[in-house]
Formats: structure tokens, sequence, C-alpha cells
């Protein structure tokens, strides 16, 4: 599989304080990356860079085998970009600013007039289209702001966090688009600090912090690096001393805390570590209200590898 | 660049702000001036009114002055603009104190001292006669000295005095802005409303800062899509100030044809040097819109602010609030409305109008296409060299 961009040592430095600290890595044709970081972890700079928006210390960036520059019109025409913050023309309707921002890219008139009309479809603003962005509700505009950018069809897509603060409904929209677009052929860079998203959509993910980059893998290879199998959680009122320690005595138990009414039990791989549990809160006496199960999330390696949580 | 260009109109066209800026309140105020003016006008203009003036001995010695002064106090004369009372100096003081003189003109050698005790119109215009009177003075001075030289140059060692009146009178003829010209034609409303224009041509700088602002990726997010985009950013902002530019026009347009059939303001006979004035003022104010947008580090709100600061303290200066305020720029700080595109705008169509020379006025159209140029090369000189470290 070919690489769409390959970054080779990248450094973005402003002043003493490095936003971006040597990062190497490549982006495969047709994979979603999800780079994954808190706020000011050096994602959205990253991007800048790769587009030539900001000028950068160090490093070299190429896109479909070319070097990236300001005047590099040829790779921009093949590249679309959903920027963090909507940006759109308050006095143009839907249509219209779709229609303006996919004319940068696109002088043919009927050939943009389909591609407006699809990128409608994608992202489900077909009965706002005479709209202006003030009648918009959050989730629409940042379904209108995805359209701006994706409408000329590009064959390289970078969203940067496209379904911060909207609603379940839109997200949802939002996402499906998204897997429509790999879909159809493009490759992807996702930025994002919803850890669930970057789950549900990326073949790999590029973990960042201050700069760096901490891990990256797929969901489960990331999953593995934390050590940890499964996580167990158990309501239930405060155990003995003995009681706490049986559990923690428990094969592949990793740690076992209690606090506010809730056990939570991380465990290494095994085959009935919430069976063996059970037994054993019975066995000691300790009653509880619920327990379930569950799988590390991408949260929970942060932690591992940071000592942070990713919203922190 | 069209679409680019079509695009940029119907952003403009549909921003409520700044049609209100750009079209409305320039008919707003020019109504305003108007309802105000309408009558001061007819009852105000060209009252003789008292002036002292010492006569000490550079004014018995200064011909020029006795002539032109004499010829305005004249009550025979049907221009008489002063009545006029021969003092000392405390004399004339005490008249002024009194109220019983508007103001007091005396000559201290070759300098012009003027002493009033309150601002208004007949004071204005005392001050514009003894400017006119005495650059007149060193108009023909100096063509004398040039005929003088010239009639050496060519051997004549006995100078024709005849020849070379005659001949000042021939140059000072063919400019024809005489000093009973310019003063008889002074109208103060007027005045206004060349400021009204000149503040129109320079409000649509905030034109031509909003379309750069939107096309340039440190000052907008949809220049960030721009830069982004195969689009060249030269093309992109030309096509995007030319838009600007054009609803500029539209805007200037409406003004002036709002002012001549509904308020019956007479821009007198020269249409075609009066549009060409508003064509180069309005470039003035794109350019000056460029520059603030392209220069100045701050938020688009904080940019129009200090845009709308400029223009409105730049017509302050040229005389829209009150025309006494231009002579005393001109007369302490000439250099100040040198540099100031409103008064040069002001100065132009005020040359147009009470002058027939149109030396003054392609004076002010050079300096207007100096300062637009100036501020264009320099603004896309910093623009070109950008490179963003943050955006």
């Amino acid at each position: 599989m070919k690489n769409v961009i390959e970054v080779e040592h990248l450094t973005k430095a402003y002043k003493d304080l490095k936003a971006v600290d040597d990062l190497s890595f490549e982006v495969r044709e047709g994979e979603i990356l999800g780079l994954l970081g808190p706020n000011g972890s050096g994602k959205s700079t990253t991007i800048n860079c790769i587009l030539s928006l900001l000028n950068f210390s160090a490093g070299s960036i190429r896109i479909f085998g070319e070097e990236m520059k300001p005047d590099a019109y040829d790779l921009k025409a093949r590249i679309g970009v959903v920027f963090q913050e909507v940006a759109v023309f308050d006095e143009l309707t839907v249509y219209e600013n779709i229609d303006y921002f996919c004319g940068l890219y696109i002088a043919d008139k009927k050939l943009r007039r389909q591609y407006v009309e699809e990128a409608i479809e994608l992202v489900k603003l077909g009965e706002f289209k005479k709209f202006r962005p003030k009648k918009l509700s959050g989730g629409l505009l940042r379904r209108l702001n995805i359209a701006c950018g994706i409408a000329h069809k590009p064959n390289l897509i970078f969203l940067d966090e496209p379904t911060v603060a909207v609603d379940p409904q839109s997200r949802n929209h939002i996402l499906d688009g998204i897997k429509k677009l790999r879909d159809a052929g493009a490759t992807i860079v996702y930025t994002t600090h919803y850890m669930e998203e970057v789950e549900i959509l990326c073949d790999r993910v590029m973990i960042l912090d201050k700069g760096k980059i901490l891990a990256s893998g797929t969901t489960d290879e990331l999953k593995g690096l934390a050590g940890m199998e499964e996580k167990i959680t158990v309501e239930s009122e405060e155990p003995e001393e003995a009681g706490l320690a049986a559990i923690r005595a428990q094969e592949n138990v990793i740690a076992a805390n209690y606090r506010n009414g809730v056990f939570l039990i991380t465990y290494r791989k095994g085959e009935n570590n919430l069976a063996e549990l059970i037994e054993i809160l019975k066995r000691e006496g300790i009653r509880y209200h619920k327990i379930f199960s569950e799988r590390p999330t991408l949260n929970d390696v942060f932690l591992e590898l940071t000592g942070k949580e990713l919203r922190d | 660049m069209l679409h680019t260009f079509h695009y940029s109109l119907k952003t403009l066209f549909r921003n409520r702000m700044l049609l209100f800026w750009t079209f409305a309140f320039p008919l707003i105020l020019g109504s305003l001036f108007h309802m105000a003016f309408s009558n001061i006008s007819e009852s105000e203009k060209l009252t003789v009114f008292p002036i002292a003036i010492i006569e000490n001995d550079s004014w018995q010695e200064n011909e020029f002055f006795r002539e032109a002064f004499s010829a305005l106090g004249d009550e025979n004369n049907a221009d008489q603009l002063f009545k006029i009372r021969y003092a000392d100096r405390p004399e004339a003081k005490a008249w002024l104190q009194n109220g019983e003189v508007e103001g007091i003109l005396e000559l201290d050698g070759e300098n012009v001292l003027l002493t009033f005790d309150s601002e208004g119109i007949d004071q204005t215009i005392l001050k514009f006669a003894a400017d006119e009177v005495a650059q007149k003075k060193q108009i023909v001075e100096a063509l004398s000295q040039e005929e003088i030289k010239a009639q050496l140059a060519a051997g004549n060692f006995a100078i024709d005095a005849d020849g070379i009146r005659e001949k000042i009178e021939a140059r000072l003829a063919e400019e024809k802005d005489t000093l009973q010209t310019a003063v008889s034609e002074l109208d103060y409303v007027m005045i206004e409303y060349y400021s009204l224009i000149a503040m129109t041509c320079l409000y649509g700088g905030i034109l031509a800062m909003t379309a750069l602002n939107q096309n340039l990726a440190n000052l907008s997010d949809k220049g960030k899509r721009v830069a982004v985009s195969p689009a060249s950013k030269g093309r992109t902002v030309l096509a995007s100030v030319a838009a600007s530019f054009a609803a500029q026009l539209l805007g200037l347009a409406i003004l002036f044809l709002f002012t001549i059939f509904v308020l019956k303001v007479d821009f007198g006979s020269h249409s075609g040097l009066v549009v060409l004035l508003a064509v180069v003022g309005s470039l003035a104010g794109l350019a000056l819109g460029i520059a603030v947008g392209g220069l100045v580090k701050a938020s688009e709100n904080s940019k129009t602010g200090i845009l709308i600061a400029i223009t409105m303290f730049g017509c302050f200066l040229s005389g829209m609030m009150g025309i006494t305020m231009k002579y005393v720029v001109d007369k302490n700080v000439p250099w100040v409305n040198k540099l100031n595109p409103a008064a040069m705008i002001t100065d132009g169509f005020y040359a147009l109008y009470a002058y027939h020379s149109f030396s003054r006025f392609w004076w002010n159209v050079a300096s207007l296409c100096l300062f637009s140029a100036v501020l264009i090369i320099l603004s896309a000189c910093v623009l070109r060299r950008q490179k963003y470290d943050s955006i």
C-alpha cells in the first residue's frame, strides 16, 4: 500500500516551546488515521504544518510523493480540509457556501453543480439548502463545514475535530459521511479527542501529547500496550480488609481499588476473570448491586502512558 | 477570478453592517446636512462684515495687499466682502473686543497676522481672502522674476516693464482663478458635502478590508480555506478587492444621484472631473482599507473601528464638522492635510467648484494616486512576504 503522506522529523517550535517535536509518521492510501490527544497536544499544529499553512522549524513533508509547499497547487487540488472552526459565509446560503468553496477547486460549472449536490446529500443538508448559516443549529453548521471542505471530491482529507459540540444525531450523520468518504477511496487524517470516535472510525491511531508521538498502531495494538485486557466495575458496600485482600490475590489482577461505592479492578488476559470474581465476592460475603465487565478504552491507554486522562 | 468576484459581491451586498456604513450612513448624513444648512446658505452667504487693518509700515509698503483689500472693501464693488476700518493695534484690538469688527489683519514684513476673538464663517472668509492675496502676490513676484531672467538671458538689458506687466496679466488671466471669483463663490455648505463624499470614498475601505480579511489565512478561518485551496492567493485577493471597489463605486453613484436630484446640490459643471475625483478618492479609501486590513494586527471588529476612526478624524480635519477646522489645519500644520486623503478629496472638489484653473484639482488627484499607490505597494510587499508562524 502506497504512502499518501510521509512526515519526517517534523519540528515546530515557538521560541523555547516545541509544539511539535520531531514527529515522523506516514499515512497509507485508503486508511483513516486518527490523531488522538488532549487539547494542546500538537494535533492541529501538525496538520497546519502538513498543509503548508504554518512554517516549521525542521523536517520534511511529502504528499503523494511530492514535497508539500505553499505553492504546490497541483497537490492542493487533491486535498480537502475541514477545519476545527466553522468557516463559512453568514451572507451565503448553504448551497452557495459549498458552491463557493468548491469553485476554488472546480472551474466547470456543470460538474461543480453535481459535486455540490452530492456533498449536500452526503451530509444530509438537502432540506436546508437555501438556509443561511445563522439559521442552522450547531450540528447542522458542522455538517455544512464538512461539506465545504470535501465537495470537490479530494483524494486526501483532513478532518480536524469535526464533531466538537454537536448533538448525537449530527454526530452520527458526520461519522456515517466520513465512512462513506473512506469507502469511496479517500485517505483520511482525523484528529479528535473523542476516543470513541477513533475506535469506531480509525484503522490506525497515533496518540500525541506535548507534540510527541506517544504510541501508534491499531486500537487493539494500543490497548495491548497498556498491558490490560479487562476492566470490571462492581458497585458494592465497602468490603472488609480480608475481602479486599482476597480480590487482590485473584490471578491476573493488575490493580483493585475501591472509591465512592465502586470497585474498579483491572485484569491481564484471563478466561474466567468475571466468574472467579463473583465466586470471591460470594465467599467473602461482599454484597453488590451491579457488576459489569468492559474492554479497556484508549483513555485507559492514555492514562497508562501519561498518567493523565485524555480530557484533562 | 470571476467566481470569487461574483461571490464577493454577493457577500458584500448581503452584509447589513457594510451596507449601512457604505450606502445608508452617507445618505442619512447628507439629509441631515441638507436640513441643517439649507437656509443658512442663503441668509449668511457673503454678508459684508467689518474688519480692522493695522496701518503700519509693512502695510504701507505692501502695494499688492493695499490694492487687493481696497477692492474687497469698495462699496461700489458688487463683490464687496469687507467694511474696512484702518487703525493702530490698540484701537483695533479695542474694536475687536467690543465686537465692532470681526477680525484684525496686520502685516509684519511679508507675514500676514490675523487676530480673531471667535471662530466662524466671517473669520474663515477673512482668513481665506488673506491667504489668497498672499498666494497671488507670490505668483506675481515669481512670474516677474521669471520674465526678468528670461529677458536678461536673451541679452535684453533694457528691461521692458510694460511688456512684463502685460505678460503677467495675461498669465493671471489664463488662470482666471482671481481672488474675486474664488471668494465670491465660497460656499461653505458645499465643503460639508465635499467632506461627505470624501467620507463615503474612504468608508469604501471597510469593504476592501473585509474582502482582504476573507482571503488571508492569518486573518480569518475562511482565509484558511482559501489558503489550502489551489486558487492563487494573489488572484483571489484581487478579485475580492475588485468586487469591493465595484460596490464602493455603486455606493458613491447612489450618493451623487441622491444629493444632486433629491437634495438639489449643484456640483458645478465639470461632471467628468467630479466622477474622476470620486473614483480616485475611492481608490484611496480602498488602499486605506487594504493597509489597515493587511498591516494592523487586530481582530476584524477592531480594524473596522480603527478604519472608521481614521476616516472620521480625516473628515473632521478636512472640514466636515465645521469648515474652520480645514483652514486652521492648513495654516498651522499644513502637512497634516497634505497626508489626509479626506482633505485631498475635499480640496479637489473645492478646486473644481471655486477655481477656473484645474492645477489645484490635478494636484489633489495626483496626491490621491500617490497616496493609494504607496499604501497598496507597501501592503502588497508585506502580505507577499508574510509567512505564518502562527494562525
